[in-house]
């Protein structure tokens, strides 16, 4: 067992209102996207892999420095002076997508996820392999980095520009945005007095404002209120319908059998599973809970769920008999 | 109905419940390399992450212009947001600047430097400096400290330092009309010659472009060595100081020359050197529009150089910009 997998994220988080969705089914037309044995690795300064990492075939490794003469000298500072280490984070991943396609990719935390996404978006060079794609592709991160500073209106300028809008497809758009983000005034305050829910909100709709051929999401689902996520559903069901591809990281397994048709499954920067959504799905979470340290099983998890779901039932019969009480009070006042 | 494409050789089997704790095997693709590339060719999908033909990637920078403005007006404005006083710190910052100088080197100092009006020269080889100054340390910071912004959205990455001394003369502006008060108000004091408004003026405007053309040139060289080695950083600061005194910002340095103990030929050599470079040629322009100065008469020769050293730099700096394209964002 490596490094990564001991640090393993134990997170399977599961979405209620998200049970029991499927994705729509549209019909798949030419293929989209063509990855040919993709390697990622990125140079890594100011820090420097430990050799016990490196004996184990981890995926980072040290740069080997040829100073043999000076190796003495600079054993000593070695993790301070010239520290470059690499990351091989995605190691050979090939596959093909399709136009409607929605593809939802799975692994756990620090499996490369992330980096791959970037890559076949165009974001991150890869070292060795290739992307191929037709039309644009457009990342939507959580991190998109817009100006914190400045206000919501001149973030949905800056932003539409930098996906190759003109100024004035973005005026056009600008209530479009504004309404999908559900932001309302806020949008001439600047981007720091935001609640996180409202930034991600404001970047998704920016985001998704220049329709994009193919559509990648960051766990940028995460975050927002039920109705948001509605909306985002539909917008990435308008994108599919429209020949377009989504691709989708999130942690929340619900979330990805929802929208999605596809899984792709990485572990340790590798592609290990591929295939339709419930059958990838069902791997994952079997392999995921028999990482669970307690073991928990499945049935105390339903029993933990079906608690849980009473006390909110329970909260809110309270919460109705209040009001109602609050009613007959004002009432009797009148 | 319609199932989803799989690229493995064997359909995935969900592992055996006896070895649940490891994950499945790496997939081994039912395709070859040349069979993925044949199928990326037929349906004529374009390969990512290609340095793109210089023709294209200047059409589609030019289809950018309003991303650049926005990007550098916005940067420029949100600098000054946090405080109180706001925007009026555009025209405050320069006035203070201006202030310490004409305290220290007129006042304090007295110092003459064999030119008849010490404070505009000085007030003029300052402003002027810190346009060229801030362009090499904000060009050197346009891509290696905008990673988050590389991995995020796709667009030339030229945007960046072009809007980075793009803003800085946005920031100048306020600053060159403190400057022309400044020069003009040096002339009231006793023992400073008077600086009239002469026709040379209009000439300021094409004077500070050939300068924007210039730092943009040298922040495209910049951004691209700094990505690949971010040490150069720390050493700009060292370079940046010893440029500013080789190139008479505040003092003329063609005089100190002749004090030196060197050959002729060679001092002959080095004059030269000091004089047509790039930063002395610029601050000369500015003097010789702005300043009635025996020192600085009008030069047609001064002026062919600003702008072949512009022309030089923006080119060569924007190739060597565009050959580091697709490796921004890596590091």
């Amino acid at each position: 067992m490596t490094e990564a997998d001991e640090h393993m994220d134990f997170d399977l988080e599961i979405e209620p209102e998200d049970e029991g969705e499927e994705a729509l089914e549209t019909d798949l037309g030419d293929p989209c996207l063509v990855v040919d044995d993709l390697h990622v690795v990125y140079r890594v300064i100011g820090g420097r892999a430990r050799k016990e990492a490196e004996k184990k075939g981890s995926e980072v490794r040290e740069i080997k420095v040829k100073e043999p003469f000076f190796k003495r000298l600079l054993q000593s500072g070695r993790q301070h002076v010239g520290a470059v280490s690499e990351v091989h984070a995605v190691r050979g991943v090939s596959f093909t997508v399709r136009h409607g396609e929605s593809v939802g990719i799975v692994g756990v935390n620090g499996s490369g996820k992330s980096t791959m996404l970037r890559a076949i978006a165009g974001l991150m060079p890869p070292k060795h392999g290739s992307v191929h794609v037709s039309g644009e592709p457009s990342l939507l991160g959580v991190n998109a980095a817009l100006m914190p500073q400045l206000s919501g209106e001149r973030n949905i300028m800056i932003g539409g520009l930098a996906l190759g809008l003109t100024p004035k497809e973005v005026d056009e758009k600008f209530d479009e945005v504004v309404e999908f983000a559900g932001i309302g005034d806020f949008v001439y305050l600047p981007m720091k007095t935001y609640s996180s829910g409202m930034g991600a909100r404001l970047r998704f709709a920016i985001s998704s404002a220049a329709s994009p051929d193919i559509l990648m999401i960051d766990e940028a689902l995460a975050t927002g209120d039920a109705a948001f996520k509605e909306r985002s559903k539909s917008r990435i069901e308008d994108v599919r319908a429209n020949a377009g591809t989504v691709f989708l990281v999130s942690h929340s397994i619900s979330t990805i059998e929802a929208m999605c048709t596809r899984v792709l499954w990485m572990h340790q920067g590798q592609l290990v599973m591929d295939g339709p959504v419930h059958e990838v799905a069902d791997a994952y979470k079997k392999f995921v809970r028999a990482q669970r340290p307690g073991g928990m099983t499945p049935a105390r998890r339903r029993a933990i769920q079906r608690k849980r779901a009473a006390e909110a039932k329970a909260a809110e019969a309270e919460a109705k008999k209040a009001e109602a009480e609050q009613k007959k009070a004002a009432e009797a006042r009148a | 109905m319609s199932t989803p494409t799989t690229d493995a050789a064997a359909p995935a089997k969900p592992a055996a419940s006896g070895d649940a704790k490891t994950p499945p095997p790496p997939l081994v693709p039912g395709t070859t390399s040349a069979e993925r590339l044949a199928l990326a060719k037929k349906y004529g999908l374009r390969p990512l992450n290609v340095r793109p033909p210089l023709g294209e990637y200047i059409r589609d920078l030019a289809g950018r212009w309003a991303f650049i403005r926005v990007l550098a007006t916005s940067t420029a404005y949100a600098k000054n947001q946090n405080n109180y006083l706001g925007q009026l710190w555009a025209v405050l910052n320069p006035i203070l600047n201006a202030a310490v100088y004409v305290l220290i080197f007129g006042i304090l100092l007295g110092l003459n430097r064999g030119v008849s009006n010490s404070i505009a020269f000085i007030v003029i080889g300052v402003f002027m400096y810190r346009f060229i100054e801030s362009s090499v340390t904000g060009g050197a910071k346009s891509i290696s400290g905008k990673t988050q912004l590389l991995r995020s959205l796709h667009f030339p990455r030229a945007v960046l330092p072009m809007s980075t001394v793009l803003s800085l003369l946005t920031t100048l502006l306020p600053a060159i009309v403190v400057m022309c008060i400044v020069t003009l108000l040096s002339g009231l004091l006793p023992g400073y010659a008077m600086i009239h408004i002469t026709w040379w003026w209009l000439l300021l405007p094409a004077a500070v472009a050939l300068m924007w053309i210039f730092n943009t040139g040298l922040a495209f060289i910049m951004a691209r060595y700094v990505a690949t080695t971010p040490d150069v950083e720390n050493v700009l600061p060292f370079v940046m100081r010893v440029v500013m005194y080789a190139s008479g910002v505040i003092f003329p340095i063609v005089g100190h020359l002749d004090k030196l103990h060197i050959p002729e030929a060679f001092k002959a050599v080095v004059g030269g050197i000091l004089e047509y470079q790039p930063v002395a040629v610029y601050l000369y322009l500015v003097r010789s529009v702005l300043m009635q100065e025996e020192q600085f008469p009008p030069s047609g020769l001064m002026w062919a150089l600003g702008g072949v050293w512009a022309v030089v730099f923006f080119v060569v700096g924007f190739i060597v910009f565009w050959r580091g394209e697709e490796r921004y964002g890596r590091d």
